[in-house]
């Protein structure tokens, strides 16, 4: 008989709930994150209780087992944001637990295929954010990005700047998620932390000007001749367009 | 930084937006202590309403100019306000836009002032001060003048990742119509330099890895497509030869619009950027499907279609080659398949040591069934809904037409002068 089962939301509780569900190699219907205190005395989900230790332990078990592109996929894949990601990575899984590292090489298999295709979503979304990112100068000489991608991409995208900027205080904000990135130029080192924005940062005059020159430099650039505004939105689509100075966006 | 800068930006990237390479990558140079790095993959920031992408801060050192090519508009007899960047500032502004992420680095190029020593120079110390000075590690394109001194050129390399001469145009017959002050020894010349040096400074770096990096991600060159009667067969035996013999990292394509481009002109049989489009295939099947210039063009057709992509072109002449049976051919057999690319070839071979692939497969794998279902068996099964002998077999290729928008009836009475000289395309070298 297929089930419906929650977890508590956080990364330890899906690991938990794996834990329990896949040596017995449960069919699985459905797998929903509810917060502890939206869960319902009358609901049928199976409520997975988070243990620590027996996260932490499936964890190490899978470092040691996956090939390293299983584990690519599965990361990548975790820090999806889709409605379905946990039943994937399950079916995944359940799948690898049977076929091992054959697995890397099932692309065309229906569990696997879409695993894949999740993650080259959210690998492909990383890619973009690398030029989408804008900072802007705050008072104080720090550098402030806000991003609104689809999926939690910024443990993907942190190294990258952390290495480009590593002479800048900076932080990347994505305010989908509630999260960002702190670089410390002193330390060199980045943080990812939850976050809020309570109220508009300032910036700094001279980051107006860059701005300006910035958003002129980007009209100039355009050949009226070839214009292709289709092709165009489909490298940019509207959804980060407001993160984007060029486009009129502002923090 | 006040209005006087905006103003010289606009102009000084009037000039250079023309140059259509735009690519960063190539190069991995390292953070060492400064700032930026270089991304191997290069990195797009933004795209333009043309759908080009933005990745480096392009512009010209300065848009004065002593030559006068006819396709260009930067030439000397061109009636436009004449502004330069000092060293200076090319640094600050190139800073500026990359700490706020806006760019990937640094395009530079610029008219010919003096000599074309001069000039080489010129781009040189603005290069040297921001790698120098503000210890900048971005990614870096430098346009070599025709017609510098040898050691100018080596000197650029050495400082910038990517370094690029401008052929323009195909033939020398073409170059000297053109551009009658620009001769194609003085464009060829560096480019052959530049090449061995390229192939010298990979065998000093295998002897020792302190040697330094000269242009890491290569050279480049650009060809303006339909400004003269050169047949695609002749443009892409030249970029054949240009990969094969100086090992060009890219050559660009940039298809020639007259300014003043009318709808109320009789229409012509293919647009130029559609021609510029198949061309470009071409060249990535000249660089990443094994073909050759030959295979694609001859004698007898001497332009690629405009209907169809020169790989289905090529298909469509060798149907006895097909149908390929999906699960037996080999990597080089499956490139050539309409439909499969690099990325499902590699696909298709990794997934079949597990197992024969069904027909099913092959969607979730990444290939485009509508081209390659009437080129392929799968477990000997065929799927195209006509044979290969079919005599409709192109016409289903074909991309279906778009839907015309309806539009107005009107007479124009007016037919304004078209202008030929005065010319889109590339800005400068």
């Amino acid at each position: 008989m297929s089930c419906c089962y929650s977890y508590d939301g956080t990364l330890a509780g899906l690991l938990t709930l794996y834990a329990r569900l896949l040596p017995e190699r449960v069919a699985v219907e459905r797998i929903s994150a509810v917060l502890l205190d939206q869960q319902s005395l009358f609901s049928s989900e199976i409520c997975i209780v988070t243990e620590l230790t027996v996260a932490e332990a499936f964890w190490q078990r899978l470092n040691s087992r996956l090939s390293d592109n299983s584990l690519k996929l599965l990361r990548r894949c975790l820090l999806a944001d889709h409605p379905e990601q946990e039943l994937l990575i399950y079916r995944y899984l359940l799948l690898e637990a049977e076929q091992g590292q054959r697995i890397d090489g099932m692309l065309a298999h229906p569990v696997v295929a879409s695993a894949w295709k999740l993650t080259q979503q959210v690998g492909r979304e990383a890619h973009r954010y690398l030029g989408f990112v804008r900072f802007q100068q705050l008072q104080g000489g720090i550098y402030y990005a806000t991003i609104t991608p689809d999926h939690r991409i910024l443990l993907l995208i942190g190294s990258h700047f952390a290495q480009r900027f590593s002479d800048q205080q900076w932080i990347i904000h994505d305010q989908r998620h509630g999260e960002g990135i702190v670089y410390d130029c002193s330390s060199k080192e980045w943080l990812l932390l939850p976050m809020n924005q309570e109220s508009q940062p300032e910036i700094t005059p001279q980051e107006e000007q860059f701005q300006q020159l910035w958003r002129n430099y980007f009209q100039t650039l355009a050949v009226p001749e070839r214009k292709n505004l289709k092709l165009q939105q489909g490298k940019v689509p509207l959804k980060v367009r407001a993160c984007l100075t060029e486009f009129g966006g502002t923090i | 930084m006040a209005t006087d800068l905006t103003e010289k930006l606009k102009i000084l990237a009037d000039g250079a937006k023309y140059d259509v390479s735009c690519s960063s990558s190539g190069s991995s140079r390292a953070n060492n202590g400064g700032i930026g790095n270089a991304a191997s993959s290069g990195i797009c920031h933004s795209w333009t309403s043309d759908g080009r992408c933005v990745s480096l801060l392009k512009i010209l050192m300065t848009n004065r100019c002593i030559y006068d090519c006819a396709y260009c508009v930067n030439r000397s007899s061109n009636d436009t306000q004449r502004v330069a960047l000092t060293p200076q500032e090319v640094a600050e502004l190139t800073i500026g836009f990359y700490r706020r992420n806006y760019i990937e680095g640094l395009f530079l190029s610029t008219g010919v002032v003096r000599s074309p020593d001069y000039t080489m120079e010129l781009l040189i110390q603005a290069v040297r001060t921001l790698r120098s000075e503000y210890r900048f590690n971005g990614y870096i394109h430098l346009k070599l003048v025709p017609g510098a001194d040898p050691l100018l050129v080596q000197q650029a390399g050495l400082w910038a990742d990517r370094v690029s001469v401008n052929l323009e145009l195909p033939t020398r017959e073409s170059l000297l119509l053109l551009a009658p002050d620009k001769s194609r020894d003085a464009v060829v010349g560096p480019m052959r330099q530049v090449s061995s040096l390229i192939v010298s400074n990979r065998a000093e770096r295998k002897q020792s890895r302190k040697a330094p990096r000269f242009a890491p991600a290569g050279q480049s060159t650009q060809l303006i497509v339909g400004a003269t009667p050169d047949t695609d067969r002749q443009i892409v035996t030249l970029s054949e030869q240009l990969y094969q013999r100086l090992e060009l990292k890219r050559v660009y394509y940039s298809a020639f619009i007259p300014t003043v481009a009318d709808s109320r002109l009789p229409a012509r049989p293919e647009t130029p950027l559609r021609r510029e489009h198949r061309l470009y295939q071409a060249d990535w099947l000249l660089r990443y499907y094994g073909f050759s210039a030959h295979e694609l063009l001859d004698e007898a057709s001497p332009n690629l279609d405009s209907e169809l992509d020169p790989k289905t072109g090529w298909a469509l002449r060798h149907l006895e080659l097909f149908p390929v049976e999906i699960n037996g051919a080999s990597y080089e057999e499956l490139l050539r398949v309409p439909g499969i690319g690099v990325r499902s070839a590699q696909r298709i071979i990794q997934t079949r040591r597990q197992g024969h692939l069904g027909i099913d497969d092959l969607t979730r794998l990444g290939i485009v069934m509508k081209r390659a279902r009437y080129f392929i068996t799968a477990r000997g099964q065929y799927v195209g809904e006509s044979g290969l002998e079919s005599s409709s077999l192109r016409s289903r290729l074909v991309d279906a037409p778009k839907q015309r928008c309806p539009v107005q009836l009107s007479l124009d009475l007016e037919q304004p002068v078209v202008d030929e000289t005065a010319s889109l395309i590339t800005g400068e070298l």
